[in-house]
């Protein structure tokens, strides 16, 4: 029976999907079912029974002409992925979101770790500048270094799945259960972001509370604030890569047929491609050349205020024309 | 068995004559089809919702949803009084063809 659903799924993967269409499709597979079970009851085997049914379903030029369907000459390019293929894909796709997540944790929490080993070996009496600052550097290259080896790891992982974001046709059966799945997915997604963004607003109270207990404090007032920033960044990005993994199967919101012939990705892409390496070398320098390492990390948040506004004000500029 | 070819001018009213007989669907018309020609045509699928949804177009007959077997709606079809004037214009055409062409027709004694 599978084996006719995903012929007729075939048939059927270059027509738009239309409410007439999915119903003609819907008629043509419950006659093809009520064939293949009476042949099955005349005591044909399975083969047969198929080889029969598919044998009479005739060709489909003939739907196309006859109900003057225009065939979707892009989509009918695109190849037919199995079940097998999405599951591997929106499993490979979780994973990744989550070793990202770490992976940027990881480095968030590298810059904290500096701050934070710094000052705790600071009040070491007679201690240089040079080596209360060392086992944080140490620290930082560390973690970054198993950041980068993640980020590399993931993305080889994924490489082999890449082609499923080039634009793929789901048979209907699957598209029909995957909206679902995304449908259940949404409010963890936004459970996760609206506890992301809670925390991020609440974080800057770490500040607060620690310089009542005077300065030095307040660089471990710094340290917990970047580690719930990360926290909340982990979150953003573990459930924000599932919710996208729907959103590109299913051709939704900003994976549309309509948005995916914008070019403004492509630029802010490579803005971002700049800006981002460009911030991580301007608080090295500062750190290693001047020793700014305390505050030098607030070139990060500036990054990102700016680049938000930026690629805002770009979506709007674009959508425009 | 015979190719569609030849008989595409008469999908039409065969599907029409199983209708004159009360409603039915699309597996039962098939089946009948086969049935009644002694398994010497068989109608396809393309074949037979591509007249289904023509002879909808031209008013001839009308489809509507059956009652629920199995978890799914049946789609019914009934003939229209234009499906049966319709029919019976078919069938003058049919007897003029049938004679003309029976002018052609040589009889062969291998």
């Amino acid at each position: 029976m599978e084996t006719i659903k995903s012929y007729l799924d075939n048939m059927f993967a270059g027509l738009p999907k239309t409410a007439r269409v999915l119903d003609l499709k819907g008629n043509i597979l419950s006659n093809m079912e009520e064939k293949y079970y009476e042949l099955k009851n005349q005591g044909k085997s399975e083969n047969e029974a198929i080889g029969i049914v598919i044998s009479e379903f005739g060709n489909i030029d003939e739907l196309v002409t006859e109900l003057g369907i225009r065939q979707d000459e892009q989509a009918a390019n695109e190849p037919v992925v199995t079940r097998e293929e999405v599951e591997a894909y929106l499993s490979i796709k979780k994973s990744m979101g989550q070793q990202i997540g770490i992976g940027v944790f990881l480095c968030i929490l590298a810059a904290a770790m500096l701050i934070l080993l710094s000052s705790a070996l600071e009040v070491i009496p007679g201690i240089s500048e040079a080596a209360a600052d060392a086992p944080g550097i140490i620290a930082l290259l560390v973690l970054v270094t198993i950041a980068v080896g993640i980020f590399i790891y993931s993305g080889m992982k994924f490489e082999q799945y890449k082609y499923m974001e080039k634009g793929v046709q789901l048979p209907t059966y699957l598209e029909v259960e995957l909206k679902q799945r995304y449908d259940q997915y949404n409010p963890v997604f936004y459970l996760h972001l609206i506890i992301g963004v809670g925390i991020l607003i609440l974080s800057p109270i770490s500040l607060f509370v620690s310089s009542l207990f005077g300065d030095r404090a307040e660089n471990y007032g710094v340290v917990i604030l970047m580690f719930l920033v990360a926290c909340s960044v982990y979150l953003f990005i573990s459930s924000g890569t599932v919710r996208e993994s729907y959103s590109r199967l299913l051709k939704l919101g900003d994976y549309s047929e309509q948005e995916k012939h914008k070019k403004e990705d492509k630029v802010i892409g490579a803005v971002a491609a700049i800006v981002w390496p460009l911030a991580t070398a301007v608080f090295l320098f500062c750190g290693f050349v001047y020793g700014l390492w305390h505050i030098a990390w607030i070139v990060f948040p500036i990054t990102g205020i700016l680049f938000g506004m930026f690629s805002a004000a770009y979506s709007i500029i674009t959508d425009k024309n | 068995m015979i190719s569609s070819d030849v008989i595409r001018g008469y999908n039409d009213t065969i599907i029409l004559y199983l209708l004159l007989g009360g409603e039915s669907y699309g597996y039962e018309i098939s089946k009948n089809i086969k049935e009644l020609s002694e398994e010497k045509y068989i109608m396809k699928e393309t074949t037979l919702y591509s007249a289904f949804d023509r002879l909808e177009k031209n008013g001839y007959i009308e489809s509507f949803y059956g009652d629920e077997t199995f978890g799914k709606r049946r789609t019914y079809y009934r003939i229209t009084p234009k499906g049966q004037a319709y029919y019976k214009e078919k069938c003058e055409e049919w007897e003029l063809t049938k004679d003309v062409i029976n002018r052609f027709i040589k009889e062969w004694n291998v």
